[in-house]
């Protein structure tokens, strides 16, 4: 077993401008890693940015949201990266084994798809109150 | 955070932006094309050997000015994209529609 960096948190508030704050800390994280496989880090990168992007996008339904905060949880093993993402806002009603690669004209509808190619697994719950987002990615 | 860089090329521009094109940044490069469009650029090219992260709403982006320049009756022509950006464009099948060329010279070639 190698010595590697115990988990990283980060808890930000639900608006787009959090994403970047998110990939700053995913970026740190990574470094602190020291794995050098750019294939791995693009597809986890893309994969939480896409999820922070979907957390912010239907967390923040009405005016009743402001406030509202999400959190991100980043841990790895010698054989798996993990992203926990936890927010408290209104269920997601996705259905994640229907979604499927948007048209190549259309301008949106990607975001979950490419998640979905750029990881191992990637789950979504409703649980005591919160949606719970966890991201797995094999290094 | 992104800037765009804009050069003028010959019946065109070449716009470069620099940094994360992702669901914050998005709109400055909408913007950006749409202002040239209207100036009477035909040819866009976007060089992303500057861009360092590309997520979905940037490429959404991308095929929207896409659809622009051609209603407009010209192209858009992206060049030498980062690896992260390739990677999204072969996911998405982009690279169809989108086909990256190698230089701004191998762009206004075509």
């Amino acid at each position: 077993m190698t010595e590697r960096p115990g988990p990283v948190v980060i808890d930000v508030a639900v608006e787009p401008e959090s994403i970047d704050l998110v990939q700053n800390a995913f970026e740190a994280w990574w470094t602190s890693l020291g794995d050098d496989s750019l294939e791995t880090r693009f597809s986890f990168e893309t994969a939480i940015v896409e999820i922070a992007a979907n957390v912010v996008e239907h967390s923040r339904r009405s005016e009743a949201d402001r406030g509202r905060r999400f959190t991100l949880e980043l841990s790895a093993t010698d054989d798996r990266l993990r992203a926990v993402f936890h927010d408290n806002g209104m269920p997601s009603e996705i259905d994640l084994s229907a979604v499927s690669m948007a048209d190549l004209e259309d301008e949106d509808g990607r975001g979950l798809a490419l998640a979905l190619l750029s990881l191992e697994s990637l789950d979504y719950r409703h649980e005591d109150g919160r949606n719970v987002w966890t991201l797995v990615c094999r290094r | 955070m992104m800037t765009v860089t804009v050069e003028a090329v010959e019946g065109g521009c070449v716009l470069s932006p620099q940094g994360r094109l992702t669901v914050v940044s998005t709109p400055q490069l909408r913007d950006e094309v749409a202002a040239r469009l209207a100036a009477g650029d035909r040819l866009i090219i976007v060089d992303l050997s500057g861009t360092t992260f590309v997520d979905s709403s940037g490429l959404g982006a991308l095929v929207s000015c896409l659809k622009s320049a051609r209603q407009a009756g010209g192209d858009l022509r992206l060049v030498a994209p980062t690896e992260q950006v390739s990677m999204v464009l072969r996911l998405t099948n982009l690279d169809r529609i989108l086909k990256p060329r190698a230089s701004v010279a191998a762009a206004l070639d075509d």
